[in-house]
């Protein structure tokens, strides 16, 4: 394994993002960790880049049925995501999605400046195999699963490989949001459990029936491994000194939801076809 | 999974590469009944199965799936090595995606898979799409209002294009990216009212681009480096005998990339190593050849040193990256070590040949000789750089390429899903007769050498 490449004497001496916590250390050859977005072509990996649909306080996972129960929330792909939304009703509505057939659902807490929501640019889910594990052992998830990435009560910063900040499509990551420069805005980055109970599609505290490998390998108490979902959300954020927080509370509270609305046909060929034959079905590109 | 296990896979015979690939028996397993074969045997669509999709799942490696005219709206994944998909009419077998489905057909993972002779259309990404395989041929084939690309072959080597025509794409109507070498050739085909002609990320090394026509696009031909894929830079490709010009259309679908380089022939974004000869480029309203930076500013990696240049794609992939921490804001993707030889440009509105970047240019190694021209940017530019013996030595700075042109706002991109219905195309010969041609032999040879600069169209 060779060592750091040298800077070509051509390449402009920018300026470092001195001051930025690095939590992540040098760049590795492998994906050693599921917020690692960039760069991609290592593993395989169906993605879909869905725009933002709507805002609301609404959480058809964690008070189903109740409008207006819930911290605010920014929407995207599916266009009918409310309180009372049923995995009926997403493969029935519109999605934001470029990828027509993916009708699911991707939420989060709505990012606030000095209180007034910061509308997001745009999301990009990428569907790749946890780390480690074996592309040919994932299956599609189960229509209508539920699913929750990071913790909205966490009172102390989550794992960089559960929620992380990052500026653009590049490859760095932080615990919290770093002052990203012009061309390379705020985006945040949330890994989902990759390993299913293989029987039901909610549990009553939500995440119980879904849990995250280790090792390449599912716990025997969840044996199915599904895509790992890295849901990425971008900001119109650059620079320092933007006075942030999420409608969960403070910016430890991070976190997202998916509820699969995909249509089963597509999604399990997106998974036989690209994830079994180990292939990039597609990238996400920073080239504008 | 390391991606030299992939290779390795897909190097494999037939049914061992399916072992490996972890299907059960969805990829060429044989199921008993009409319609299946197995040997080289025909699969008629529809006599034998209603949709492509249904045939390709019945197919076997080395089968020819034959598909009559109709309208086919449908997304086929192909994971079954080695079939030959043809349509018996070039422009009576349309897949039609209605703006709703993404591929007309995928190719994923499987190996020497050829489709010729059909039309894809109305598509949100790609008319025909081959990802991580090797060995792919596409012949004859008519794309048009692609939301990505026409023809897109990543991550795959051993490759033919030719014979096709792509139009109403965004980005580009031919591209292949991410493979060093790609060992592949494009020959003979038309590309035009995209936003690029041609586009190729991180590609080359035996990587040919022969003997066709782009025009009408925004941007005739356009190799490019970057790091959000891997196998960065694009590196040798060879450029040659083509007819391209009129790359000025205000109206064609493009990306914010295209709009930035629109009025301009052969442009070498950051690419290195390209052989650029006997092309015949006119009518620009920016320049018919452009040796032009790409500065990157989310990249993911840095520049990697000339010492690598000849590291394969393969190994590539397994490198680290460097610390994030130390990565530019802007990594600056420069033109090296083209060669740009004996092509006739006239018509330029800013010069014929420029080449230009951010940080001095006149150390790059590229080289300019024997081109037909009247103009230069900067000026005397083969005398300052040739590509036999020594420099003149004199002033890079005279007549300098103007690279604030490229930043003047462009005309905005047209709608993909309106752009131009094209004529009917030429069919292959013998598409009800011929056997079985799996892509396994691919690509053809060409005697680039023997190529001559192309004459004008008659009718332009």
């Amino acid at each position: 394994m060779t060592t750091l490449r040298a800077a070509s004497s051509l390449v402009l001496a920018g300026a470092v993002l001195a001051g930025c916590a690095q939590d992540d250390g040098a760049g590795v050859a492998e994906r050693v960790s599921p917020t690692q977005a960039g760069p991609q072509g290592r593993v395989p990996q169906f993605v879909v880049e869905c725009r933002f649909s709507h805002a609301g306080p609404d959480d058809p996972i964690v008070h189903f049925g109740h409008h207006g129960r819930s911290h605010l929330h920014t929407f995207f792909g599916s266009t009918v995501t409310g309180a009372s939304t049923t995995a009926a009703d997403l493969a029935a509505g519109d999605t934001t999605c470029e990828q027509k057939l993916d009708r699911a659902a991707y939420w989060a807490p709505a990012l606030f400046e000095g209180g007034r929501m910061v509308a997001p640019t745009g999301a990009a889910a990428y569907y790749r195999p946890g780390v480690g594990v074996d592309p040919g052992s994932v299956e599609p998830y189960p229509f209508g699963l539920k699913v929750i990435g990071g913790d909205q009560a966490a009172s102390r910063p989550q794992s960089i490989d559960t929620v992380a900040w990052s500026c653009g499509t590049g490859s760095e990551r932080h615990t919290t949001p770093p002052a990203c420069p012009e061309g390379r805005p705020l985006r945040l980055l949330v890994s989902f459990p990759d390993c299913w109970d293989g029987r039901h599609l909610d549990s009553d505290d939500h995440v119980g029936h879904m849990a995250r490998s280790a090792g390449g390998a599912c716990p025997e108490s969840h044996p199915v491994a599904v895509p790992q979902l890295l849901l990425s959300i971008g900001y119109p954020i650059t620079g320092a000194g933007h006075d942030l927080s999420l409608a969960s509370g403070s910016l430890l509270t991070a976190h997202a939801d998916f509820f699969n609305g995909w249509d089963e046909h597509k999604l399990a060929t997106e998974v036989s076809s690209c994830i079994h034959q180990d292939v990039i079905c597609g990238v996400v590109s920073s080239r504008p | 999974m390391p991606p030299t296990r992939r290779l390795f896979a897909v190097l494999l015979a037939g049914s061992l590469a399916l072992a490996a690939c972890g299907g059960d028996d969805d990829d060429g397993g044989s199921a008993e009944g009409e319609g299946d074969s197995g040997d080289g045997g025909t699969i008629n669509v529809p006599d034998d199965h209603d949709t492509i999709q249904a045939a390709v799942d019945a197919a076997e490696p080395g089968d020819l799936i034959l598909i009559q005219p109709g309208t086919y709206e449908e997304s086929v994944s192909v994971t079954t090595d080695e079939l030959t998909i043809r349509g018996a009419d070039r422009n009576e077998v349309v897949l039609d995606g209605g703006f709703e489905l993404d591929n007309g057909i995928r190719v994923t993972g499987a190996g020497g898979v050829a489709i010729e002779n059909m039309t894809a259309r109305n598509y949100t990404k790609n008319g025909f799409f081959w990802t991580g395989v090797e060995g792919y041929r596409a012949s004859y084939l008519t794309t048009y209002r692609t939301g990505d690309y026409g023809i897109y072959a990543f991550d795959s080597v051993e490759g033919l294009i030719e014979h096709t025509y792509t139009s109403g794409s965004p980005d580009a109507g031919v591209y292949i990216g991410q493979c060093y070498p790609c060992d592949a050739v494009i020959d003979d085909v038309v590309s035009e009212h995209n936003g690029l002609g041609y586009s190729g990320t991180n590609s080359g090394g035996n990587l040919l681009i022969v003997n066709s026509t782009f025009r009408f696009n925004r941007s005739g031909i356009v190799p490019n480096s970057g790091s959000y894929e891997l196998c960065y830079p694009e590196r040798e490709t060879t450029i040659v005998g083509n007819l391209v010009y009129s790359n000025n259309q205000a109206d064609s679908p493009a990306i914010d990339v295209a709009l930035l380089v629109m009025g301009t022939g052969i442009v070498p974004a950051g690419g290195v190593g390209n052989v650029i000869e006997r092309n015949r480029i006119y009518d620009h309203d920016l320049n018919g050849i452009a040796l032009l930076p790409f500065p990157e500013e989310d990249a993911n990696d840095v520049v990697p040193p000339a010492s690598d240049d000849d590291q394969p794609c393969s190994e590539a992939k397994g490198e680290p990256t460097a610390d994030p921490a130390t990565i530019p804001d802007t990594v600056l993707w420069n033109p090296r070590d083209n060669r740009v030889i004996g092509n006739v440009i006239e018509d330029s509105g800013l010069a014929d040949i420029g080449i230009g970047s951010l940080v001095d240019v006149s150390g790059l190694g590229n080289c300019f000789a024997d081109n037909d021209i009247s103009s230069t940017a900067p000026t005397d530019l083969e005398a300052l750089a040739p590509c036999d013996g020594q420099g003149s030595g004199g002033d890079w700075t005279a007549g300098a390429l103007d690279l604030s042109k490229f930043l003047a706002e462009k005309p905005p991109s047209g709608d993909y899903k309106t752009s131009p219905v094209p004529d009917d195309q030429e069919n292959m010969p013998d598409a009800e007769d011929a056997p079985a041609r799996p892509a396994t032999d691919v690509p053809r040879d060409i005697d680039v050498d023997a190529i001559e600069v192309p004459d004008r169209p008659s009718d332009a």
